[in-house]
């Protein structure tokens, strides 16, 4: 195969794989930051790499590629550890993650979900990666044809989410849905910059920042409710973390293979999700989520602890990270924060971005994604066994946990803008998250409507600006009309197949 | 005590609790809609639609509210909000313990004002027993916080006497 002039073949691939996976030394440190960063709430890559600038910038190019890529990737699955054992999602990528993990290690079943998720996260991302190398001058063009209008589409698919919680108590989830899209709303207008509903504060106008959002609506609010047990698990759950065993790393990783398909298939969302800037983790999981859930044959199971509701935003968010890459390596624009960071960098280098990348220097141009593959798989073969350990944390007094719980990711919603502002906000999204709670309003309902109202909104008035207002030109493209088909179809197709089941089973009765 | 009968008999839902978010939400969107009453059309188009649907939504479930009331399906308590009895003190002063812990940590820093808030927090949900555990704990968290958070990623935390001592001696 011929690509930008270069002979791609599989030796070349093997030799950079061995080149590559001579970098372990690398990988395995910037691995376990990764993990550490992206499993608090508040640090991400992206700040990391800002914060390790210096470090970047004294290593040899290729070593600081390796390093940049291997704390991302590994920061995205560890963003979904905490979410999974404490109900705590490390970054806005893995919000969608506890609405099954978490109920799987409530009951005891911690291990396994945790092996489904890092099975899940290296399949995804490894699959995603592999795509991506081959495709990659025909992804890059994702880009140029998801304008506003199409934009739209793709964040409605998110917010449809809400409906499908709507869908155990429409009026409730509908209410949490709709606050949250309000609350999204805060801060100045996108053309003017109106302050709009800041109650006086300077550090709203930007916007609801999103940490102490996730920290309240989730941590926070956990951590008052998890007090009234001993532990957070179950009685059942009790029982079966009372004789932990290997087998039950084992069988998560069975239950993920089982669901092949379910992997491709959300993994591939994320990637093509990843592909367009602007787009990101938390919108991939949230779509991810909502189709897995559509085409399920048990949608009703879903938010119980099913494993396709676990599996479908941890490949997806994996996805999304080889997916950012793409537009950056082949026509410089970057799909997300770190990837735009990462440019930086490589520009510091002297690394000219584009096709002539790949001929004039192919250890860099595939050497991106390389690093991405040796990535997951170093980290698949010293996590998995780590699963058993990590799930102890379940059994750790609510007396210890819920303080520790509070006050570091009170903290970490400090961190990204530094205002103690920000943690007094966590608080109170921590108290709007108890009485959710409480009360039976879903919290991953109101956090769907902060994180995409803006963006929705965002490219709702761009596009209808450039249209001079016309109402119209929300199905004037085919690209657009073709995912609105596919959007009405996955909302309404739930919702027929059950009227369908109900219909053949009065047939059977009669 | 509750006689046998009153304790077996489904209780009765605590809808003035679930009316806390919806009320909460109407009053939010009213005092938007008047944030925005003088802004151009960019600023209010998205929010008043979607600010009209949540007010239509909210009334109808006040209007439900009052109806499950009148068949007697639920009452305007609290309750749910509340339960267990036994944790209301508890969980009151574990907020109380938040709060004062938003409000120092500017003065005295990360590392004591989180050795404090682990300590006196844990003591608390132990109700005053594992003392020794509680303060150990606290102890390492708080130091450890410190070296992994401000001296090796050199991250931002709010900074009191202890790190200031503390730079002064690296």
């Amino acid at each position: 195969m011929e690509f930008c002039e270069v002979d791609v073949s599989i030796q070349m691939f093997a030799e950079l794989f061995v080149h590559t996976l001579g970098f372990w030394w690398i990988i395995l440190p910037a691995m376990l930051l990764g993990l550490i960063v992206g499993a608090i709430p508040g640090f991400s890559a992206a700040n990391t790499i800002i914060i390790l600038l210096p470090l970047t910038f004294a290593m040899e190019v290729e070593q600081g590629i390796v390093f940049m890529v291997a704390l991302y990737a590994s920061s995205r699955m560890g963003a979904g550890i905490p979410a999974i054992l404490v109900n705590i999602p490390g970054t806005a990528g893995a919000a969608a993650t506890p609405l099954d993990g978490y109920p799987m290690a409530r009951a005891g079943l911690g291990q396994q979900a945790l092996a489904m998720s890092f099975v899940a996260s290296t399949a995804g991302g490894l699959l995603t990666t592999i795509i991506a190398l081959i495709a990659m001058p025909w992804l890059a063009q994702v880009a140029f044809f998801m304008h506003s209008v199409e934009m739209i589409v793709v964040m409605l698919f998110g917010i449809s989410l809400i409906a499908t919680i709507a869908a155990k108590n429409t009026l409730k989830g509908l209410i949490a849905g709709l606050l949250g899209l309000m609350i999204g709303a805060v801060g100045t207008d996108f053309v003017y910059e109106t302050p709009r509903a800041t109650f006086g504060f300077l550090e709203l106008y930007d916007g609801i920042p999103l940490v102490p959002a996730l920290v309240g609506l989730f941590a926070v609010s956990e951590a008052f409710l998890v007090i009234e047990g001993e532990s957070i698990l179950t009685r059942r759950g009790k029982e079966l973390m009372a004789n932990p065993s290997w087998q039950a790393t084992f069988e998560g990783v069975r239950m993920c293979a089982k669901r092949w398909w379910h992997v491709i298939w959300c993994s591939l969302i994320g990637l093509v999700i990843g592909v367009i800037p602007g787009a990101g983790a938390s919108i991939a999981s949230f779509v991810a989520y909502q189709q897995s859930r559509s085409f399920s044959k048990t949608p009703e199971l879903y938010g119980t602890g099913h494993p396709e509701g676990l599996i479908a935003p941890e490949s997806a968010n994996n996805g999304v990270t080889s997916g950012t890459l793409v537009p950056l390596m082949v026509i410089g624009l970057p799909g997300g924060a770190t990837a735009a960071i990462m440019l930086v960098v490589l520009e510091f280098h002297g690394v000219n971005f584009g096709p002539q990348l790949f001929s004039e220097q192919p250890e860099i141009g595939f050497g991106i994604f390389m690093a991405m593959a040796v990535t997951y798989l170093l980290m698949i073969f010293t996590i998995l066994p780590l699963s058993r350990y990590m799930t102890k944390v379940t059994i750790v007094s609510t007396a210890f946990m819920a303080p520790v719980i509070i006050s570091f990711t009170l903290v970490g919603s400090f961190v990204p803008r530094e205002f103690g502002f920000d943690m007094g906000l966590a608080l109170g999204f921590g108290v709007l998250g108890y009485i959710a709670r409480r009360t039976n309003y879903h919290v991953a309902a109101i956090l769907i409507g902060i994180i995409l109202g803006p963006l929705l909104e965002g490219f709702f008035l761009r596009a209808i600006r450039m249209a001079n207002g016309d109402l119209g030109v929300l199905f004037s493209s085919n690209i657009g009309n073709a995912l609105w088909v596919a959007l009405v179809v996955t909302v309404a197709l739930p919702y027929l197949l059950d009227y369908l089941r109900k219909r053949r089973r009065q047939q059977k009765t009669m | 005590m509750l006689d046998e009968t009153e304790a077996d008999r489904p209780r009765k839902r605590a809808l003035g609790a679930e009316l806390v978010i919806p009320v909460g939400a109407l009053v939010f969107t009213l005092y938007y809609f008047y944030t925005i009453l003088e802004s151009p059309w960019t600023a209010q188009a998205s929010a008043f639609f979607i600010g009209t649907i949540l007010i239509v939504l909210v009334l109808i479930f006040i209007g439900l509210t009052f109806r499950w009331v009148a068949k007697g399906e639920g009452d305007w308590s609290f309750h749910t909000l509340f339960e267990p009895h036994d944790y209301v003190k508890i969980r009151l002063g574990l907020l109380a313990l938040t709060v004062g812990y938003i409000a120092v940590i500017s003065f005295l820093g990360f590392t004591i004002t989180t050795f404090l808030f682990l300590v006196l927090a844990m003591l608390l949900l132990n109700r005053g027993r594992r003392a020794k555990l509680s303060l150990t704990l606290a102890a390492i968290l708080s130091v450890g916080g410190y070296l992994l958070f401000i001296v090796a990623f050199d991250t931002n935390f709010p900074e009191g006497p202890f790190e200031f001592l503390m730079n002064g001696i690296l």
